[in-house]
Order: structure tokens, then C-alpha cells, then sequence
């Protein structure tokens, strides 16, 4: 056992502290590729254990990393280094309900459905839903400035958490709110990917539960046909509560596993939700089915009830998990276009996956211009996992050169920590790398995430440093 | 110190009586980080100023030389109506954003008073929030990419064109409502949302000891309103107010022609029931001028008078008002707003001559009534008598940190943000 392994276990007891490797290989990976060992894992029951543990590492020279239940699929949560890791699972209460003024202060290992379930009866709901929300935290969910399907109208993390609790890079409890002055230090730790503290509390804002929920199934010849219904959709000004796009082939493995009732044979599915006050809901739904068939709609259904929204939705979520079915291995890339771009980026997509004779499924955001092609592949034959990263990459080059970006909603993490550069200049890495600094000056939360290796992460460094 | 009768703007740039020696327009981004570096590399201090409306809300700087005027920063960058999103320079007012926006029939509710002046930049950096936030939710949430000038004389993006983004750190957030004291931003991108097809704002007065029935009524809806605000005294518009001077109770509703008319015949049934005898609708544009009117008045200053915003839970914002006005001294008067839907209390204290030496002390007193005040608003008197936020941020530490990294030498707006930041 390393000294530091044993002098958190002495301090904190063998209840909430991990050394064994048997123990520890849970928290060896998430749901990337990569994997590395932890000399320790704490589980704490509460903040002040966090704040002991951090100061312990600062004292021994460790690394830190925060983790959620590990779903994130860019490596965000793995101890590329070592180091101690913090998991959540038993800080999962909810601290505080106030309804009246919908606010929720929550514990970070909350898993993020369990609080929409928490307060239904009181007429309220927490507002981002990722497809993993069955298992994956609220403070994961900080982390990455996680999003989900519904927030096209209701935004991502960031627009729903109004304050927190965080451990400094001292071991010190350090509280932020968006009403007290100052600068905004809630707004810069949502999405850092815990590269800046480790969240302890997370206070969230509720939203009312709408009168109406419509969920609508439409079905078209293709995906560039949906996607430019996507885009006529939007630039008509109708923002729905959710527009989500399958593909043939999600589609067939979907209904092959859900039986939701999708169109199994349509070249391509678009899954609508439209909430709001009742006769709204009933215009909204008129509005915008004129303008699917306008765009080549073969079909559009909606769900009769409740049960068949929820299975409608539940297919959806599960997509990544069906395609188990059909392939032994595949990668999901996350990236982002404006919303314009679609019918062409799937065009794209598809010609790169030709390219290098890979499947390839879609099942994505299109009302966000948030895209996940699904690239399948076999772990065991070489080729088709270099064709994989190097199909990534050139999807990722390809949302850049459209104006987007190479992460809406799952992050940088390890996976595409060097590809940031694609995005941003060293003058922009330099001003992120500054506020690091000050949060994190030995690098010791979480590192080897977000910004790139080598050169330009030296260079971050330096440059803040000669400018201090 | 400013002298006794100092006018509030002399040249351009001018803060209460500090004038500053220079002043400089840059056209675009390079020129913007070139004079903050020239400012920095001969020790000058920079305040940056956009429309001027909100420079109330933070101290005088400690040293000011040259003013950084982004009127010229007002290039549309990129626009596709198709995208609902806008990148824009930082220098654009307000009101011509919103014109531009509506003829897509699109809109931001940034809620600025005298949008005609305000630019979106310094609205931002101002941190402002206004009424329509519970709704829509506050302006720092649709800035989806913004590029600053640094005080090194470099420029640095984050965030991008898309409305779904985690590349990096959320640096927007950093600089919305840091008061120009990290770097001048030059442009800024923008998620935009359909305007809504009705707009109509509900006014009704009510006798003040009907006050807590009202609230009550107002704020338990069906369909809740866009905004929704208690006005009492000056904050009444006069072409709006009654001849007997009673609280006004506004509600703006917006949404299809539909909900709204549902809306408004469910409120004006609540409001009813509550013993208000009037309510009366103004429709669309007539509305949409009303609210501005009411925005205006946030940061409409008198002589001697000082304007204090207190941020606190909804439920709790219409008490919190009647408080503030359970604790005012002789010689001076208060005038509110409660926001019902956002917990914001605005506060205007307004005093006699004789009654001056004493408004350290009213301030203090509505403080602590408040939980908090933060001025945004006032005669340049005020801005020498009391800090503009009288409290001390929990994370000061880190907060000096970063103003630090960002802003060695001190040259961006030195001491206006809070605690001498």
C-alpha cells in the first residue's frame, strides 16, 4: 500500500477508504477505452470527508479525481495518473426541496432521474434528462454540462444549476451562488469536467411540470430528408421540447429490442415532444407535422398515452445500449453543428463512414444540431479500429469546418483532449488556462483531461505564469 | 472627491466627476487588445464603456485615464435567421439588436433599461437580469461564445456558434457581470428565441391593504405570466399610474394568441377575487413600450436619490419590499418594486439636502432589512457615500485570483467590482 493510500485510511477508516486493487479496479475506467489505477477510492458520506481527503492528497503531492457513475464516454472520470479517486454513490440525498420557489439542493451522487421522481408529486421536474439519467449523477451531470433531448427548449446543465458547493485545491468548503455578487464561479465549474474542484452540493432550479405532453412519430425516406425537416423546423421559429432523429439502422435495432411502435422500415424516425399549455400543444403539433411532410414525411403518428410516450422515449434512450444487437463493438462520437448544417453533415458523415467501410448509425439531437454517429466495429480486427479513430477525427474536423464544435454534450475528457486545439488558439487556451491556475495550480484535480499534452498545455501553463 | 453639484456626465466616458485624459473607439477586436495593451504597458487605467446605463452599478475606479467606448464594436459577425443564433459586436445597443431580430420575428429578453443606449456588452458585463428571467431564464444563459481583448493585448474566444457546447471552459460565464474588470468584450454570440405571437401587459391598482391578497392571487396562476412586478410610488409610470397614487400590480403575458387570452381572463378572475376592482390590457406594441417604460425606470435617477437591486427567493419578495419600507429614516423616502417571479427588490431611496449625512446609514439600514442591496442606479453623490455592493463574497480568494491572472497590472477598471477588485 503507498503511504498516501495508507495515510487516508488512517484518517478516514477503512468504511469510506479503498487500497485494495481488487477493490479499486471499479473505478479504474468509465465507459472510454482507456483504464488506469487508483492507489485509493473514497466513498465519503459527506463533504467534510471530501475536504480531508483533498487535503491529504495536497500534502502527499496526488492526484484527484471526482467521479460520477461513470458513464461519460470520453474518459473524463479515469485516474490517468493515479492518484485518489472520489465516487458518490452514498452522498445521494436531497438536502432541501422548496417548491414554492423551485429550488432543490442536492447531494452530487444523486442519480439525475431519481430527483425528476423525487418531486413529480409536488408538480415540478428537473429539466436535463441525458439518455443515461438512470444511472448517471447529478454531479457528473455538473461535470460535463450534461444535456439529453429536452434541453433544445430547456437548456443544458448550466442553465439549471444556480449554485454550489465546491472542495478547493486547499481542502477547503467554498460556497457559490448566481445571486451573491461577484464573479460567476458557478457558471466556470459546470462543464469543467472536475478540473477545478470537487462539488459536494449542487443547488438545481426546478421547472413546472407542463399541462400538455405530446409525443409524435413521423417517419421519412432518409436521414438528410429528416434533417432538413429538423432545419425548416427551427428556422420557422417553432422550438419543441424535443427533436430527435434515428436512422434506419438505430431504428430496426431499437423496435427489435423495444417493440416502442417506430416505423421499422423507414430509411429514417423523427421522435417530436411538444409540452405546454393544451391548446398550444394541439397548434404546435399541427404546425409542425405541415412542415415534416412538407420535407418528404411518409407517415406521422402520435402516441395515444402516457405508457406509449414513455416507451417511445425509453426506446430512444436505450438506442446506444440496442446496438449491442448488431455489432460487437461501437464508438459514439459527440459533436455539434449549427442547425443549418445538418442535412449536409449527415451527408458527410456517411461518406466518411463509407470511406473507411464501416458501419454507421445516427441517432442524435438534430433540434441542437447535436449529432452522435454510432461507429460499429470489432475490437479484435486492427484495421477497423484505426478506420474508427481516424473516422472520428475526420467527423470532428468536418463540424469544425461547418462552425461547430467537438463536444455538445459528453465533453473532452482524455478522448479528445488534443483535438481541442482544432477549435481554439493558443490565446484561447492560454485565457482557459489561466482560470486553472487559480483553481488548481499544481494540477492535481483531474489531470490529463480537457486541454492537450505536451506543447500547448506547457504553453498554457507558462504563459499564465509569466503574465502573473 | 466630487464636489458638491458635479454633473453626472461631462465628455465621453465620464464617471460622476472623473474625467479621463483619453479616450479611445477601436473598430474591431485587434484594435480593442492593442489599446488595452497600450493602456497596460504605460501603467494607464481603462474603464470600458458601452451605453453608459449601468455604470452606477459598480464603484469609481481607483485610477481612471482612458475610456474604452464600444460604439464602433456593432458589426453583425454572422446571422442566419435559420440557426436562431447571432454573433454580434459587443458595442451594439440593444434596441437595434431587438429590431433586427424581430424583422426574423426573433427576440433575447434581456429586459435593459434605456435599451436604446444600453449595448449588449455592457449589459452583459453588468451582470444584468431582469423580470422576464424566470421565464426565459437570465441573459448569461443564451450567450453561447464570446471573444475578449485581455489586458496583455491578446484576444481569446470560448464557447462557439452552436447551443450545445462543452470545448473547453465556459469563459463567457466569467466575463458576464465582471464589470470590464477581466478584459473588454468585443463580441458576443447569441442563442435567440421566437418572439412570441401575443403580447399584453395586465395593470391593475389595488388599495395597500389589499397588498398581501393580491400578491397572493397574482402569483398562484395556471399560466404564469412572463413577468410579473409590484410597483409602488415613482416606479409607476406616470402615464400608467391612477390619480389616488396606488400600487400598481403588472403582469406580462406572452405566448400564443391563445394562451395569452386564456391567461389573462384566468388573472384578471384571480385579481377579482382579490377585491381589485380594474384590471387594464395594453396589446402587443403598446405592451411591449409600457414594460420598457417600467424597465427605464430601474435606473431612472433623481438628484439625491440612489436605486438598490436585492436578489432573494420569489416567495418572499413582495415582504421583503414592505420591510425596506418599514425602515426608513426622517428626511428620506423609498419607493419599490417586487418582482413576484424572480424574488428581486428594487429600492429607490431618495433624500432632503439637510437629510444627507445620514444616508451611509439609511443605506445600511436597508441592507439589512434587504439581506442585500446592490446599487445600481443613483446621483454621483451616492457613488462616493456607499460601496455599490456593501457585502463581501464568500470566494473573494479565488476571485482575486483570477482578476489577478487576467489582469496583472491592474489596468482594467481597478477597484470598481467588489471589495476593491
Amino acid at each position: 500500500m503507498s503511504a498516501f493510500a495508507s495515510r487516508l485510511l488512517a484518517a478516514l477508516g477503512p468504511e469510506v477508504v479503498l487500497t485494495e486493487p481488487a477493490d479499486l479496479a471499479v473505478y479504474a475506467f468509465d465507459a472510454f477505452t482507456e483504464n488506469a489505477l487508483p492507489s485509493a477510492a473514497l466513498i465519503p458520506r459527506d463533504a467534510r470527508e471530501v475536504a480531508i481527503a483533498v487535503r491529504i492528497a495536497g500534502e502527499c503531492g496526488e492526484p484527484v479525481v471526482p467521479r460520477g457513475a461513470g458513464t461519460g464516454l470520453c474518459g473524463g472520470a479515469v485516474p490517468s495518473r493515479g492518484g485518489l479517486v472520489i465516487a458518490f454513490a452514498r452522498m445521494n440525498r436531497i438536502l432541501e426541496l422548496d417548491v414554492r420557489n423551485r429550488r432543490a439542493r442536492v447531494q452530487p451522487g444523486l442519480i439525475n432521474l431519481d430527483l425528476s421522481k423525487a418531486v413529480a408529486g409536488h408538480g415540478v421536474f428537473f429539466a436535463p434528462d441525458p439518455s443515461s439519467q438512470k444511472i448517471s449523477m447529478i454531479g457528473g451531470n455538473v461535470g460535463t454540462n450534461a444535456g439529453g433531448p429536452h434541453c433544445l427548449s430547456y437548456g443544458t446543465m448550466t442553465n439549471h444549476v444556480i449554485g454550489l458547493t465546491y472542495v478547493d485545491d486547499a481542502g477547503e468548503l467554498r460556497r457559490t451562488s448566481l445571486d451573491d455578487p461577484g464573479y460567476d464561479l458557478t457558471g466556470v465549474l459546470v462543464g469543467s469536467e472536475g478540473t477545478l474542484g470537487v462539488v459536494t452540493e449542487v443547488e438545481v432550479r426546478l421547472l413546472r411540470l407542463p399541462e400538455a405532453v405530446r409525443v409524435c412519430v413521423a417517419a421519412f425516406p432518409d436521414v438528410e430528408s429528416a434533417s432538413e425537416a429538423v432545419s425548416a423546423i427551427i428556422g420557422a421559429g417553432l422550438v419543441p421540447t424535443a427533436l430527435e432523429i434515428m436512422d434506419a439502422l438505430i431504428t430496426r435495432a431499437v423496435e427489435a429490442h423495444y417493440h416502442a411502435g417506430y416505423p421499422a422500415g423507414a430509411g429514417a424516425v423523427l421522435l417530436v415532444e411538444i409540452a405546454g399549455a393544451n391548446d398550444d400543444v394541439a397548434a404546435g403539433e399541427a404546425a409542425i407535422a405541415a412542415i415534416a411532410r412538407a420535407h418528404g414525411a411518409l407517415s406521422w403518428r402520435a402516441a395515444r398515452d402516457r405508457a406509449e410516450r414513455d416507451l417511445l422515449w425509453a426506446a430512444r434512450k436505450g438506442a446506444a445500449g440496442a446496438i449491442g444487437r448488431i455489432a460487437p463493438n461501437y464508438y459514439i462520437q459527440d459533436a455539434c453543428v449549427p442547425r443549418t448544417r445538418l442535412p449536409e453533415v449527415m451527408h458527410v458523415i456517411d461518406e466518411i463512414a463509407r470511406a473507411h467501410r464501416l458501419p454507421v448509425g445516427n441517432v442524435f439531437h438534430a433540434g441542437d444540431g447535436n449529432l452522435h454517429p454510432l461507429l460499429m466495429f470489432d475490437r479484435r480486427i486492427p484495421r477497423e479500429v484505426q478506420a474508427v479513430i481516424d473516422a472520428g477525427v475526420e467527423i470532428l474536423t468536418a463540424c469544425i469546418a461547418m462552425g461547430g464544435t467537438i463536444s455538445g454534450e459528453h465533453g473532452i475528457g482524455f478522448e479528445k483532449r488534443e483535438t481541442l486545439s482544432l477549435v481554439f488558439s493558443t490565446d484561447d487556451l492560454a485565457a482557459m488556462g489561466r482560470v486553472r491556475d487559480v483553481f488548481d495550480p499544481r494540477r492535481a484535480f483531474n489531470p490529463d483531461k480537457i486541454f492537450p499534452s505536451g506543447a500547448a498545455c506547457g504553453e498554457v501553463g507558462v504563459r499564465a505564469a509569466a503574465s502573473a | 472627491m466630487i464636489a458638491k453639484g458635479a454633473r453626472a456626465r461631462r465628455g465621453p466616458g465620464a464617471l460622476g466627476a472623473h474625467e479621463p485624459a483619453q479616450v479611445v473607439e477601436p473598430v474591431d477586436a485587434a484594435e480593442t487588445a492593442a489599446a488595452l495593451a497600450a493602456a497596460a504597458a504605460a501603467g494607464a487605467a481603462v474603464v470600458v464603456h458601452g451605453g453608459g446605463t449601468l455604470q452606477a452599478a459598480a464603484n469609481l475606479p481607483a485610477r481612471y485615464d482612458v475610456a474604452l467606448l464600444t460604439r464602433r464594436l456593432d458589426a453583425v459577425h454572422a446571422y442566419d435567421p435559420r440557426d436562431l443564433t447571432i454573433g454580434v459586436g459587443a458595442g451594439t445597443t440593444l434596441e437595434v439588436l431587438a429590431r433586427r431580430l424581430a424583422e426574423h420575428r426573433q427576440f433575447v429578453p434581456f429586459d435593459a433599461p434605456l435599451a436604446a443606449r444600453a449595448t449588449l456588452g455592457g449589459t452583459l458585463a453588468a451582470g444584468w437580469a431582469g423580470p422576464r428571467r424566470a421565464r426565459y431564464g437570465r441573459p448569461r444563459d443564451l450567450v453561447i461564445g464570446t471573444t475578449v481583448a485581455l489586458a496583455d493585448g491578446t484576444c481569446a474566444s470560448s464557447g462557439g456558434m452552436v447551443v450545445k457546447n462543452v470545448t473547453g471552459y465556459d469563459l463567457g460565464k466569467l466575463y458576464v457581470g465582471s464589470h470590464g474588470t477581466l478584459g473588454a468584450l468585443v463580441r458576443v454570440n447569441l442563442k435567440l428565441l421566437p418572439a412570441p405571437a401575443a403580447r399584453r401587459l395586465a395593470l391593475a391598482p389595488f388599495e395597500p391593504e389589499t397588498r398581501e391578497r393580491v400578491v397572493a392571487h397574482a402569483r398562484e396562476r395556471e399560466i404564469e405570466p412572463a413577468a410579473l412586478l409590484v410597483l409602488d410610488g415613482g416606479f409607476v409610470p406616470r402615464h400608467l399610474a391612477d390619480r389616488d397614487g396606488r400600487p400598481l400590480v403588472v403582469a406580462l403575458f406572452e405566448g400564443s394568441e391563445v394562451l395569452v387570452d386564456r391567461a389573462l381572463r384566468e388573472y384578471r378572475s384571480a385579481l377579482g377575487a382579490a377585491g381589485v376592482a380594474e384590471t387594464r390590457i395594453l396589446d402587443d406594441r403598446v405592451a411591449g413600450d409600457a414594460f420598457q417604460t417600467i424597465l427605464d425606470g430601474y435606473v431612472g435617477a433623481r438628484e439625491r436619490s440612489a436605486t438598490f437591486l436585492a436578489r432573494g427567493l420569489p416567495s418572499e419578495a413582495s415582504a421583503r419590499a414592505e420591510r425596506a419600507r418599514g425602515v426608513v429614516p426622517d428626511g428620506y423616502a423609498l419607493e419599490t418594486i417586487a418582482d413576484l417571479a424572480t424574488g428581486d427588490v428594487v429600492v429607490r431611496l431618495s433624500w432632503r439636502a439637510a437629510a444627507e449625512a445620514a444616508f451611509p446609514a439609511a443605506v445600511g439600514g436597508l441592507r439589512a432589512a434587504l439581506g442585500r442591496a446592490h446599487r445600481i442606479a443613483g446621483d454621483p453623490r451616492a457613488w462616493e457615500l456607499v460601496d455599490a455592493w456593501g457585502e463581501t463574497p464568500s470566494a473573494l480568494a479565488t476571485m482575486r485570483g483570477i482578476k489577478q491572472r487576467f489582469d496583472p497590472a491592474g489596468t482594467l477598471a481597478p477597484g470598481r467590482f467588489l471589495s476593491g477588485l
